[in-house]
């Protein structure tokens, strides 16, 4: 009996111990993000691409990945450019949706749509490091500024995503 | 032509259907105008005041250390003017009995920025002894339209950097975002908001203080020591200063 007890504390400690481990330390000194663009036709407003702006980057700090998120235009130490990346992209499509098809039909017929165009740069060279295409959905019956929390959220993951894949393969 | 046929009815039956509408009515009316006054009264009841209880205490955070120049510089924050248009300028968050700020946005700004400089070592105590005169204009500050599950602070300023010996001047722009978490007490909202519009002040100090414009503009403006002698005819260009947004 003692010794079940013994094993089950064991397993209990070790089923523990990773979430009690550090932080991994992050990859890079500094990301930047820059407001995204809107191709020509998009109806947004400005403070749609602010928005999304301050949802990229308040997911970019709780991504942890980054030493600094900085802001637009921000100036970076030349010894920290090789370890600094810069998030840019372009809005380049947008459907407002239809709240009629929406309640109508439902399934998702006549949801909000968002494409985006993201490119992720070196600072020093400015190679692309990886360019992931974002196409968000939402309910006409939500506000339009979801979709740029969830773009943003989107944007993080495959961000993630392909620096593990970069990382596995070296 | 009125409610009753014109030609068939007596002018006396017609004058008797007419007040007696009138009476009928009377009441319906007045119920409708009570309606109304009550409702404005109830605006104005719900027009929230600041208390302190839902009074908060913004101030930045942790001092901005700003970018370091190719020489020392002595920067002097002469005006603060408040450029948002907006008529309650301390009232944060209507909702729920309102969110105030215990000063207006201008003290803040104008606190935070000479904070950051002092901690630098880079304010100068006068104009005299000032490399550049800075002239800040706040165009935002305080919460802005969300999603509706967070809090969007946002702090938005143009700022005039003029050197006093040349009388030039190049205007920077800079911009602070926050977001918060949404709550339901009333207390985790007073939170939240503070820690956005601090962090969003912080933000918009930091974007200014260490943006490639404010490098560019000082670059630009930045005379030799030597030159000490201002040329003629070189006042203050109004056209300059900013009047809405960019």
């Amino acid at each position: 009996m003692r010794a079940i007890r013994m094993a089950m504390a064991v397993a209990v400690f070790a089923a523990v111990l990773p979430a009690l481990a550090k932080d991994p330390e992050a990859q890079f000194k500094s990301v930047e993000a820059k407001h995204f663009a809107r191709a020509e036709g998009v109806e947004l407003s400005p403070e749609f691409a602010d928005y999304l702006y301050a949802e990229l980057r308040a997911e970019l700090t709780k991504a942890k990945l980054f030493g600094q998120v900085i802001g637009e235009g921000e100036v970076v130490d030349a010894a920290d450019a090789p370890a600094s990346i810069i998030i840019e992209g372009n809005i380049t499509e947008y459907k407002k949706g239809s709240a009629v098809k929406d309640r109508l039909i439902g399934f998702g017929a006549g949801w909000r749509s968002l494409k985006l165009d993201t490119t992720v740069k070196r600072r020093s060279d400015q190679s692309i490091m990886v360019s992931p295409q974002i196409h968000v959905r939402s309910s006409p019956r939500w506000k339009d500024k979801v979709l740029a929390k969830e773009a943003a959220h989107q944007i993080v993951k495959e961000l993630k995503e392909a620096l593990k894949e970069k990382g596995a393969a070296k | 032509m009125g409610l009753l046929g014109q030609k068939r009815v007596p002018m006396v039956c017609r004058i008797t259907f007419y007040c007696g509408a009138g009476i009928l009515l009377a009441p319906a009316f007045t119920t409708i105008e009570g309606m109304s006054a009550k409702r404005s009264m109830t605006a104005l009841a719900d027009d929230p005041k600041p208390t302190p209880n839902n009074t908060i205490h913004a101030e930045l955070g942790e001092p901005v250390k700003p970018q370091t120049f190719s020489r020392a510089l002595k920067f002097f924050v002469a005006d603060v003017t408040d450029r948002s248009g907006n008529a309650q300028p301390m009232l944060v968050y209507k909702p729920r009995n309102g969110i105030f700020l215990d000063r207006t946005p201008v003290e803040i700004t104008r606190e935070g920025l000479t904070t950051c400089l002092k901690s630098a070592n880079m304010l100068a105590l006068d104009r005299d002894s000032a490399d550049f005169i800075l002239a800040v204009y706040l165009f935002r500050f305080g919460l802005s339209d969300s999603s509706g599950m967070d809090f969007f602070g946002k702090v938005e300023l143009a700022v005039v950097v003029k050197n006093p010996k040349t009388g030039k001047s190049q205007q920077v722009t800079a911009t602070g975002t926050s977001i918060a978490g949404a709550a339901i007490l009333k207390k985790n909202i007073q939170k939240n908001v503070l820690e956005d519009i601090n962090n969003a002040l912080g933000d918009a100090l930091r974007n200014l203080l260490r943006g490639e414009k404010l490098r560019d503009a000082v670059t630009a403006l930045d005379v030799s020591a030597g030159d000490k002698t201002p040329p003629v005819g070189t006042a203050p260009p109004a056209a300059e200063k900013p009047t809405g947004k960019k």
